[in-house]
Protein backbone atom coordinates (compact mmCIF):
# COMPACT_ATOMS: atom_id res chain seq x y z
CA UNK A 1 0.00 0.00 0.00
CA UNK A 2 1.67 3.29 -1.05
CA UNK A 3 1.07 5.92 2.42
CA UNK A 4 0.23 9.35 1.46
CA UNK A 5 0.94 12.34 3.93
CA UNK A 6 -1.24 13.93 6.05
CA UNK A 7 -0.21 17.21 7.88
CA UNK A 8 -2.70 18.52 9.89
CA UNK A 9 -3.35 20.83 13.11
CA UNK A 10 -4.65 18.44 16.04
CA UNK A 11 -5.53 20.40 19.52
CA UNK A 12 -3.90 23.36 18.36
CA UNK A 13 -0.40 21.00 17.60
CA UNK A 14 0.80 20.60 13.92
CA UNK A 15 1.25 17.21 12.84
CA UNK A 16 2.85 15.34 10.11
CA UNK A 17 1.37 11.86 9.66
CA UNK A 18 1.44 9.12 7.16
CA UNK A 19 -1.64 7.68 6.28
CA UNK A 20 -3.13 4.95 4.21
CA UNK A 21 -5.15 6.71 1.07
CA UNK A 22 -8.70 5.13 2.07
CA UNK A 23 -8.27 5.37 5.86
CA UNK A 24 -11.27 7.03 7.79
CA UNK A 25 -10.13 10.35 10.33
CA UNK A 26 -11.47 8.22 12.59
CA UNK A 27 -9.19 5.31 12.64
CA UNK A 28 -6.03 7.92 12.16
CA UNK A 29 -6.94 9.59 15.32
CA UNK A 30 -7.37 7.04 17.40
CA UNK A 31 -4.17 4.82 15.89
CA UNK A 32 -2.46 8.20 16.83
CA UNK A 33 -3.51 8.42 20.49
CA UNK A 34 -6.75 10.29 20.64
CA UNK A 35 -8.73 7.25 21.92
CA UNK A 36 -11.38 10.22 23.15
CA UNK A 37 -12.42 10.13 19.60
CA UNK A 38 -15.29 6.87 20.06
CA UNK A 39 -16.20 4.29 17.64
CA UNK A 40 -19.39 3.71 17.55
CA UNK A 41 -22.08 2.80 15.03
CA UNK A 42 -19.58 3.91 12.17
CA UNK A 43 -22.61 4.85 10.09
CA UNK A 44 -23.09 8.58 10.91
CA UNK A 45 -25.74 7.97 13.32
CA UNK A 46 -24.46 7.87 16.87
CA UNK A 47 -22.34 11.15 17.11
CA UNK A 48 -19.61 9.95 19.49
CA UNK A 49 -17.39 9.91 16.82
CA UNK A 50 -17.70 13.62 16.70
CA UNK A 51 -14.74 16.18 16.53
CA UNK A 52 -14.33 19.47 15.07
CA UNK A 53 -13.05 20.40 11.97
CA UNK A 54 -12.37 24.27 11.44
CA UNK A 55 -14.56 24.73 14.35
CA UNK A 56 -17.71 22.55 12.82
CA UNK A 57 -18.83 19.69 14.30
CA UNK A 58 -18.59 16.21 11.98
CA UNK A 59 -18.73 12.44 12.20
CA UNK A 60 -14.81 11.84 11.84
CA UNK A 61 -16.27 8.12 11.16
CA UNK A 62 -17.54 9.50 7.69
CA UNK A 63 -14.80 11.83 6.80
CA UNK A 64 -11.46 10.68 4.72
CA UNK A 65 -8.72 11.28 7.08
CA UNK A 66 -7.18 12.95 3.76
CA UNK A 67 -9.54 15.24 3.48
CA UNK A 68 -8.37 17.49 6.75
CA UNK A 69 -5.04 18.08 4.80
CA UNK A 70 -4.47 21.70 6.36
CA UNK A 71 -7.13 21.62 8.92
CA UNK A 72 -7.34 22.41 12.36
CA UNK A 73 -9.02 19.16 14.07
CA UNK A 74 -10.36 19.60 17.24
CA UNK A 75 -10.94 16.47 19.40
CA UNK A 76 -12.05 15.86 23.31
CA UNK A 77 -8.51 15.94 24.31
CA UNK A 78 -7.36 19.62 23.11
CA UNK A 79 -10.57 20.99 25.34
CA UNK A 80 -8.97 21.24 28.83
CA UNK A 81 -6.78 24.66 29.04
CA UNK A 82 -3.53 23.59 30.73
CA UNK A 83 -5.63 20.95 33.16
CA UNK A 84 -8.52 23.72 33.31
CA UNK A 85 -11.50 22.17 32.06
CA UNK A 86 -13.68 23.67 29.69
CA UNK A 87 -16.40 25.68 30.85
CA UNK A 88 -18.89 22.95 29.37
CA UNK A 89 -16.70 19.94 30.61
CA UNK A 90 -17.34 21.83 34.07
CA UNK A 91 -20.65 21.95 33.48
CA UNK A 92 -21.38 18.49 32.48
CA UNK A 93 -19.43 17.67 36.07
CA UNK A 94 -21.61 19.78 37.99
CA UNK A 95 -25.27 18.42 36.05
CA UNK A 96 -23.79 14.63 36.34
CA UNK A 97 -24.60 14.41 32.88
CA UNK A 98 -22.07 11.75 31.89
CA UNK A 99 -22.81 7.87 33.06
CA UNK A 100 -20.61 5.73 31.52
CA UNK A 101 -19.28 8.55 29.25
CA UNK A 102 -19.01 7.27 26.05
CA UNK A 103 -21.29 9.34 24.13
CA UNK A 104 -19.60 12.14 26.62
CA UNK A 105 -17.06 13.59 24.31
CA UNK A 106 -19.10 13.76 20.87
CA UNK A 107 -21.87 16.08 23.24
CA UNK A 108 -19.48 18.57 24.22
CA UNK A 109 -17.87 18.86 21.20
CA UNK A 110 -21.25 19.22 19.46
CA UNK A 111 -22.02 21.81 22.75
CA UNK A 112 -18.57 23.95 22.11
CA UNK A 113 -19.42 24.01 18.34
CA UNK A 114 -22.91 25.84 18.99
CA UNK A 115 -21.69 27.54 21.79
CA UNK A 116 -18.78 29.47 20.01
CA UNK A 117 -21.58 30.04 16.94
CA UNK A 118 -24.63 30.53 19.23
CA UNK A 119 -23.26 31.61 22.76
CA UNK A 120 -26.92 32.28 24.44
CA UNK A 121 -28.68 29.21 22.59
CA UNK A 122 -32.50 28.47 23.48
CA UNK A 123 -33.28 25.05 25.06
CA UNK A 124 -34.84 24.01 21.47
CA UNK A 125 -31.29 25.31 19.75
CA UNK A 126 -29.68 23.53 21.97
CA UNK A 127 -31.62 19.88 21.09
CA UNK A 128 -31.10 20.44 17.78
CA UNK A 129 -27.52 20.91 18.05
CA UNK A 130 -26.83 17.32 19.79
CA UNK A 131 -29.68 15.70 18.14
CA UNK A 132 -26.56 13.78 16.62
CA UNK A 133 -25.08 12.75 19.61
CA UNK A 134 -27.11 9.39 21.32
CA UNK A 135 -26.39 8.07 24.68
CA UNK A 136 -27.94 4.95 25.83
CA UNK A 137 -27.54 5.31 29.28
CA UNK A 138 -27.59 9.30 31.32
CA UNK A 139 -30.38 10.09 28.68
CA UNK A 140 -30.54 13.94 27.18
CA UNK A 141 -32.31 15.92 29.91
CA UNK A 142 -29.04 16.47 32.21
CA UNK A 143 -26.63 16.86 29.09
CA UNK A 144 -29.58 20.01 27.41
CA UNK A 145 -28.99 21.45 30.99
CA UNK A 146 -25.69 21.22 31.27
CA UNK A 147 -25.28 23.21 27.76
CA UNK A 148 -27.93 25.73 29.01
CA UNK A 149 -25.73 26.27 32.17
CA UNK A 150 -22.42 26.09 30.36
CA UNK A 151 -23.85 29.12 28.04
CA UNK A 152 -23.58 32.17 30.40
CA UNK A 153 -20.21 30.64 31.57
CA UNK A 154 -19.00 30.50 28.49
CA UNK A 155 -19.77 33.99 27.16
CA UNK A 156 -18.10 34.80 30.81
CA UNK A 157 -14.62 32.74 30.89
CA UNK A 158 -13.77 32.67 27.44
CA UNK A 159 -15.06 35.55 26.01
CA UNK A 160 -16.24 36.39 22.31
CA UNK B 1 -13.84 -1.21 4.60
CA UNK B 2 -11.48 1.31 1.55
CA UNK B 3 -8.43 -0.55 2.03
CA UNK B 4 -7.52 -1.39 -1.37
CA UNK B 5 -7.74 2.47 -2.21
CA UNK B 6 -4.45 3.34 -4.33
CA UNK B 7 -4.70 7.22 -4.05
CA UNK B 8 -6.73 10.03 -2.70
CA UNK B 9 -6.62 12.84 -4.82
CA UNK B 10 -7.73 17.05 -4.15
CA UNK B 11 -8.37 18.45 -7.66
CA UNK B 12 -8.08 22.38 -6.93
CA UNK B 13 -10.02 22.69 -10.28
CA UNK B 14 -13.02 21.49 -12.05
CA UNK B 15 -10.73 20.42 -15.28
CA UNK B 16 -8.53 18.45 -12.98
CA UNK B 17 -11.05 16.81 -11.01
CA UNK B 18 -13.06 15.62 -14.71
CA UNK B 19 -9.09 14.52 -15.83
CA UNK B 20 -8.93 12.54 -12.61
CA UNK B 21 -12.24 11.10 -13.06
CA UNK B 22 -11.60 10.36 -16.75
CA UNK B 23 -8.27 8.51 -15.99
CA UNK B 24 -10.08 6.52 -13.35
CA UNK B 25 -13.21 5.19 -15.32
CA UNK B 26 -14.39 2.15 -13.21
CA UNK B 27 -12.29 2.78 -10.39
CA UNK B 28 -12.83 6.05 -9.37
CA UNK B 29 -14.93 7.79 -6.73
CA UNK B 30 -16.19 11.13 -6.34
CA UNK B 31 -15.88 12.43 -2.57
CA UNK B 32 -17.52 15.00 -1.39
CA UNK B 33 -19.57 15.39 2.32
CA UNK B 34 -19.13 11.12 2.35
CA UNK B 35 -22.18 10.46 4.25
CA UNK B 36 -23.70 8.08 1.98
CA UNK B 37 -20.60 7.25 -0.09
CA UNK B 38 -18.49 6.09 3.24
CA UNK B 39 -21.73 3.69 4.66
CA UNK B 40 -22.27 2.60 1.17
CA UNK B 41 -18.36 1.30 1.31
CA UNK B 42 -17.58 -0.24 -2.24
CA UNK B 43 -14.64 -2.35 -1.98
CA UNK B 44 -14.24 -2.12 -5.66
CA UNK B 45 -13.29 1.54 -5.37
CA UNK B 46 -9.01 2.29 -5.92
CA UNK B 47 -9.30 6.17 -6.36
CA UNK B 48 -10.98 8.55 -4.27
CA UNK B 49 -11.22 12.29 -5.95
CA UNK B 50 -12.73 14.94 -3.09
CA UNK B 51 -13.72 17.28 -5.01
CA UNK B 52 -14.40 20.09 -2.20
CA UNK B 53 -11.62 21.83 -3.00
CA UNK B 54 -12.47 22.23 -6.62
CA UNK B 55 -14.16 25.90 -6.19
CA UNK B 56 -17.75 24.68 -6.24
CA UNK B 57 -18.60 25.72 -3.00
CA UNK B 58 -20.64 28.93 -3.74
CA UNK B 59 -24.17 30.57 -3.82
CA UNK B 60 -24.43 33.15 -6.77
CA UNK B 61 -27.63 35.26 -7.69
CA UNK B 62 -27.36 36.96 -10.77
CA UNK B 63 -30.83 38.20 -13.40
CA UNK B 64 -32.74 36.40 -11.17
CA UNK B 65 -31.11 32.59 -11.20
CA UNK B 66 -29.87 31.03 -8.42
CA UNK B 67 -26.58 29.46 -8.65
CA UNK B 68 -25.50 27.15 -6.37
CA UNK B 69 -22.15 24.90 -6.76
CA UNK B 70 -22.59 21.09 -6.12
CA UNK B 71 -20.05 21.33 -2.72
CA UNK B 72 -22.21 23.85 -1.46
CA UNK B 73 -22.95 22.15 2.10
CA UNK B 74 -26.56 21.75 3.87
CA UNK B 75 -25.08 23.60 6.29
CA UNK B 76 -24.60 26.72 3.96
CA UNK B 77 -27.84 26.15 2.50
CA UNK B 78 -29.68 26.95 5.66
CA UNK B 79 -27.62 29.46 6.80
CA UNK B 80 -27.24 31.52 3.20
CA UNK B 81 -29.97 34.80 3.21
CA UNK B 82 -30.33 34.26 -0.77
CA UNK B 83 -31.90 30.46 0.09
CA UNK B 84 -33.62 31.40 2.78
CA UNK B 85 -35.11 34.14 0.89
CA UNK B 86 -35.51 31.84 -2.30
CA UNK B 87 -39.49 30.45 -2.87
CA UNK B 88 -40.37 30.79 0.92
CA UNK B 89 -36.81 29.05 1.57
CA UNK B 90 -37.84 25.86 0.96
CA UNK B 91 -34.38 24.73 0.17
CA UNK B 92 -33.25 26.03 3.20
CA UNK B 93 -35.85 24.05 4.58
CA UNK B 94 -35.05 20.73 3.11
CA UNK B 95 -31.52 21.32 3.65
CA UNK B 96 -32.57 21.63 7.58
CA UNK B 97 -33.66 18.45 7.71
CA UNK B 98 -31.24 16.22 6.00
CA UNK B 99 -30.02 14.74 9.09
CA UNK B 100 -28.00 16.20 11.96
CA UNK B 101 -25.49 18.94 12.37
CA UNK B 102 -22.55 16.93 12.13
CA UNK B 103 -23.94 14.96 8.85
CA UNK B 104 -25.42 18.49 7.14
CA UNK B 105 -21.96 20.23 8.17
CA UNK B 106 -20.40 17.90 5.27
CA UNK B 107 -23.35 16.47 2.81
CA UNK B 108 -23.80 18.48 -0.34
CA UNK B 109 -26.52 19.40 -2.65
CA UNK B 110 -24.61 17.99 -5.19
CA UNK B 111 -24.05 14.48 -3.56
CA UNK B 112 -27.79 14.63 -2.54
CA UNK B 113 -28.95 14.17 -6.21
CA UNK B 114 -25.94 12.44 -7.37
CA UNK B 115 -26.20 9.78 -4.95
CA UNK B 116 -29.66 9.11 -6.07
CA UNK B 117 -31.74 8.09 -3.43
CA UNK B 118 -35.58 8.41 -4.39
CA UNK B 119 -36.17 10.22 -0.84
CA UNK B 120 -33.22 12.60 -1.27
CA UNK B 121 -35.02 16.00 0.63
CA UNK B 122 -33.38 18.47 -2.01
CA UNK B 123 -34.78 16.37 -4.78
CA UNK B 124 -38.54 17.52 -4.45
CA UNK B 125 -37.69 21.11 -3.85
CA UNK B 126 -35.52 21.43 -7.16
CA UNK B 127 -38.30 19.98 -9.28
CA UNK B 128 -40.45 22.06 -7.87
CA UNK B 129 -38.57 25.14 -8.80
CA UNK B 130 -37.87 23.81 -11.66
CA UNK B 131 -34.06 23.52 -11.48
CA UNK B 132 -31.50 22.57 -14.14
CA UNK B 133 -28.13 20.86 -13.44
CA UNK B 134 -25.03 20.90 -14.85
CA UNK B 135 -22.42 18.44 -15.28
CA UNK B 136 -19.23 18.63 -16.91
CA UNK B 137 -17.54 15.54 -18.82
CA UNK B 138 -14.05 15.46 -21.19
CA UNK B 139 -16.14 16.87 -23.93
CA UNK B 140 -17.58 19.94 -22.06
CA UNK B 141 -20.84 20.67 -20.16
CA UNK B 142 -24.26 19.96 -20.38
CA UNK B 143 -27.66 21.14 -18.66
CA UNK B 144 -30.54 19.07 -18.19
CA UNK B 145 -33.60 19.70 -16.55
CA UNK B 146 -33.45 17.83 -12.42
CA UNK B 147 -35.75 15.40 -13.60
CA UNK B 148 -34.08 13.83 -16.41
CA UNK B 149 -30.55 14.08 -14.16
CA UNK B 150 -28.59 10.92 -13.30
CA UNK B 151 -24.86 10.06 -12.63
CA UNK B 152 -22.70 8.76 -15.31
CA UNK B 153 -19.25 7.45 -14.97
CA UNK B 154 -17.19 10.10 -16.59
CA UNK B 155 -19.06 13.20 -15.56
CA UNK B 156 -19.06 15.50 -12.84
CA UNK B 157 -22.11 17.27 -11.29
CA UNK B 158 -20.81 20.89 -11.36
CA UNK B 159 -23.99 23.22 -9.92
CA UNK B 160 -27.89 23.33 -10.21
CA UNK B 161 -29.99 26.60 -11.45
CA UNK B 162 -32.80 27.59 -10.63
CA UNK B 163 -34.56 30.44 -12.49
CA UNK B 164 -36.44 32.98 -10.66
CA UNK B 165 -39.88 31.51 -9.10
CA UNK B 166 -42.74 33.51 -8.91
CA UNK B 167 -43.52 35.94 -5.95
CA UNK B 168 -45.52 38.15 -4.52
CA UNK B 169 -48.15 38.32 -1.87
CA UNK B 170 -50.66 35.91 -4.16
CA UNK B 171 -47.94 33.26 -4.02
CA UNK B 172 -47.20 30.45 -1.64
CA UNK B 173 -44.17 28.02 -0.86
CA UNK B 174 -44.26 24.28 1.27
CA UNK B 175 -41.54 21.64 2.22
CA UNK B 176 -43.28 19.07 4.65
CA UNK B 177 -40.96 15.79 5.28
CA UNK B 178 -41.94 12.76 7.31
CA UNK B 179 -39.55 10.84 9.02
CA UNK B 180 -39.81 8.70 12.30
CA UNK B 181 -37.70 11.21 13.87
CA UNK B 182 -36.65 14.57 13.06
CA UNK B 183 -33.29 12.88 11.76
CA UNK B 184 -34.91 10.59 9.62
CA UNK B 185 -34.53 9.86 6.07
CA UNK B 186 -37.83 10.93 4.54
CA UNK B 187 -40.96 8.27 4.55
CA UNK B 188 -42.50 10.72 2.27
CA UNK B 189 -41.52 14.54 1.30
CA UNK B 190 -43.42 17.08 -0.43
CA UNK B 191 -42.14 20.36 -1.86
CA UNK B 192 -45.67 22.78 -3.08
CA UNK B 193 -46.15 26.14 -4.52
CA UNK B 194 -48.86 28.27 -5.52
CA UNK B 195 -50.38 31.27 -7.18
CA UNK B 196 -53.43 32.68 -7.13
CA UNK B 197 -55.28 35.49 -8.69
CA UNK B 198 -57.19 38.17 -7.55
CA UNK B 199 -60.33 36.19 -7.24
CA UNK B 200 -58.16 33.38 -5.21
CA UNK B 201 -58.12 31.33 -8.96
CA UNK B 202 -54.81 29.38 -9.20
CA UNK B 203 -52.78 30.29 -11.74
CA UNK B 204 -49.74 28.14 -11.33
CA UNK B 205 -48.90 24.95 -9.34
CA UNK B 206 -46.09 23.09 -8.60
CA UNK B 207 -46.31 19.68 -6.40
CA UNK B 208 -43.39 17.21 -6.32
CA UNK B 209 -42.77 14.48 -3.90
CA UNK B 210 -40.26 12.30 -3.06
CA UNK B 211 -39.97 8.72 -1.49
CA UNK B 212 -42.99 7.60 -3.26
CA UNK B 213 -41.39 6.24 -6.47
CA UNK B 214 -38.41 5.03 -7.90
CA UNK B 215 -36.48 9.14 -8.25
CA UNK B 216 -38.71 12.01 -6.86
CA UNK B 217 -41.74 12.95 -9.32
CA UNK B 218 -43.62 16.59 -10.01
CA UNK B 219 -47.53 15.48 -9.77
CA UNK B 220 -47.67 17.69 -13.49
CA UNK B 221 -51.37 16.35 -13.68
CA UNK B 222 -52.77 17.10 -10.41
CA UNK B 223 -50.81 20.83 -11.25
CA UNK B 224 -52.84 20.76 -14.17
CA UNK B 225 -55.90 20.39 -12.16
CA UNK B 226 -55.93 22.83 -10.23
CA UNK B 227 -55.07 25.57 -12.69
CA UNK B 228 -57.79 27.88 -13.32
CA UNK B 229 -59.91 26.22 -10.29
CA UNK B 230 -60.53 28.38 -7.28
CA UNK B 231 -58.69 27.41 -4.25
CA UNK B 232 -60.25 26.08 -1.69
CA UNK B 233 -60.30 23.24 1.17
CA UNK B 234 -62.40 21.11 -1.46
CA UNK B 235 -59.56 21.78 -4.60
CA UNK B 236 -56.61 20.98 -1.69
CA UNK B 237 -58.32 17.51 -1.37
CA UNK B 238 -58.82 16.76 -4.52
CA UNK B 239 -55.32 17.11 -5.66
CA UNK B 240 -53.95 15.45 -1.89
CA UNK B 241 -56.51 12.01 -3.94
CA UNK B 242 -55.29 12.84 -6.78
CA UNK B 243 -51.39 12.46 -5.43
CA UNK B 244 -52.39 9.28 -3.70
CA UNK B 245 -53.78 7.71 -6.81
CA UNK B 246 -50.61 8.56 -8.86
CA UNK B 247 -47.91 7.43 -6.45
CA UNK B 248 -45.65 3.90 -6.74
CA UNK B 249 -44.87 4.03 -3.27
CA UNK B 250 -43.03 0.64 -2.33
CA UNK B 251 -42.62 -1.36 1.05
CA UNK B 252 -39.47 -1.39 2.95
CA UNK B 253 -37.89 -1.57 6.38
CA UNK B 254 -39.21 1.93 7.01
CA UNK B 255 -42.44 1.90 5.99
CA UNK B 256 -45.57 0.09 4.19
CA UNK B 257 -46.36 1.23 0.75
CA UNK B 258 -50.29 1.61 1.82
CA UNK B 259 -49.03 3.85 4.86
CA UNK B 260 -46.35 6.10 2.10
CA UNK B 261 -49.50 6.55 -0.04
CA UNK B 262 -52.04 7.69 2.81
CA UNK B 263 -49.21 9.75 4.45
CA UNK B 264 -48.49 11.32 0.46
CA UNK B 265 -52.13 12.55 0.90
CA UNK B 266 -51.40 13.87 4.16
CA UNK B 267 -48.55 15.72 3.29
CA UNK B 268 -49.86 17.20 0.37
CA UNK B 269 -53.11 19.18 2.17
CA UNK B 270 -50.51 20.24 4.59
CA UNK B 271 -48.39 21.74 2.43
CA UNK B 272 -50.78 23.25 -0.30
CA UNK B 273 -52.85 24.23 3.38
CA UNK B 274 -49.28 26.40 4.10
CA UNK B 275 -48.97 27.76 0.39
CA UNK B 276 -52.24 28.89 0.49
CA UNK B 277 -52.06 30.77 3.89
CA UNK B 278 -49.13 32.32 2.56
CA UNK B 279 -50.76 33.27 -0.27
CA UNK B 280 -53.58 34.99 1.58
CA UNK B 281 -56.48 32.48 0.70
CA UNK B 282 -58.65 31.30 3.87
CA UNK B 283 -59.53 28.11 3.63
Amino acid sequence: MKMMDLRVTVNGRPRAWSIAPGELLLDVLRREGFFGVKRGCEQGECGACTVLVNGRAVNSCLMFAAQVEGCDVLTIEGLADNGKLHPIQEAFLDHGAAQCGFCTPGMILSAKALLDRNPHPTEAEVREAMAGNLCRCTGYLKPVEAVLAAAARVAEEVGP
Amino acid sequence: MFEKVEAFHRPTSIREAIRLLEGGTGRAEVVAGGTDLVVAANSTTRILIDITRAGLSYIRKAGGTCTIGATTTMAELEASSVIRGLAGGILARAAATCGSVQIRNVATLGGNLANGSSAADVAPVLLALDATVVSADPNGRRQLPVAEYRKLVRSLLIEVLIPNPPGGKRCGWSFQKLGRTALDISLVNVAAGLKVDASQRVTWARIALGAVAPKAIRMATVEEHMKGRMLSAVSIAEAAEGVMRAVRPITDIRASADYRREMSGVLVRRALGECAAQAGVAL
